[in-house]
């Protein structure tokens, strides 16, 4: 199984927990952005965006370029697909204990006449 | 990743041929564990189990490449409809999810069995959240691969 930080996934569900920090990821999509930039469709203030963006950064989920006074964001999607594998990973480790599950019950079923 | 449940979690249903008292049983019984939960390349499973709220349980998977150890505490215990764990393994890093087995008749000798398994065990930020992280995590995924970026190795 492959293995992530604990602490760095932590981090990325809960970047992720918050629909302000989704619609920034969302918006990173079509490229980099400034903060300004990103806060425009906002109806928060500024400071908020940019303790989002924090978070974001935090996570790994976006990079920042300080040029003077611009900064410059961008989506950084590896953490997202690292968390993705690790929920595809345990999806396929249930769906076969499941699978193994059923033949357990059903064969435990068939055998219930008393022969193995 | 198809997945209409709130954010971080994992949600399979399935149909089981057995009632619900022996489809819970199944995952509170040592023995009968022994059996399914026992994945491709493992040779021997064997578990512990602490069948009590707050007791814990532990369960070594026995493979070619070493053992594998899952454990965790038993959070809520209602026999025969719900069965919530946490579960913790070097596959989570560490870190404590949280995995709910819920069951209902659906019929003579027939169980729903829902399993949810949950990455962020705070439930209260759980709760939070709306419209998951499913369908943008599928769409950042494919722009990434259409431009070519390459995920970072660990």
């Amino acid at each position: 199984m492959v293995e992530y930080s604990g602490s760095r996934l932590d981090r990325v569900f809960a970047a992720l927990s918050d629909p302000t920090r989704r619609a920034i990821l969302s918006r990173l999509r079509r490229g980099p952005s400034t903060v300004t930039e990103i806060a425009e469709p906002f109806d928060v203030s500024l400071t908020a965006v940019s303790k989002h963006v924090r978070v974001l950064e935090e996570a790994g989920l976006l990079r920042r370029e300080i040029r003077g006074r611009e900064h410059r964001c961008s989506l950084q999607a590896a953490p997202l697909q690292q968390a993705s594998r690790w929920m595809e990973e345990y999806r396929v480790f249930w769906e076969q204990r499941l699978d193994a599950l059923e033949e357990f019950l059903r064969s435990r079923r068939k055998g219930s006449g008393g022969r193995r | 990743m198809i997945n209409d449940a709130p954010s971080h979690t994992i949600r399979l249903v399935r149909l089981l041929p057995a009632p619900p008292e022996e489809v819970f049983d199944a995952w509170t019984d040592p023995a009968s564990m022994k059996y399914w939960m026992c994945p491709g390349t493992i040779s021997e499973t064997t578990a512990q189990l602490d069948v009590r709220v707050g007791g814990r349980f532990t369960i070594v998977m026995r493979g070619t490449s070493g053992d594998h150890v899952h454990s965790g505490e038993y959070r809520e215990i209602e026999r025969p409809r719900r069965l919530a764990f946490t579960w913790v393994s070097k596959g989570t890093h560490g870190r404590e999810t949280i995995v709910t087995i819920e069951l209902r008749s659906r019929g003579r000798d027939q169980t729903e069995l829902t399993l949810t398994h949950e990455g962020m065990p705070d439930d209260e930020a759980t709760s939070r959240h709306r419209g998951g992280w499913g369908d943008i995590l599928t769409k950042l995924e494919a722009h990434v691969t259409r431009a070519g970026a390459r995920p970072e190795v660990r």
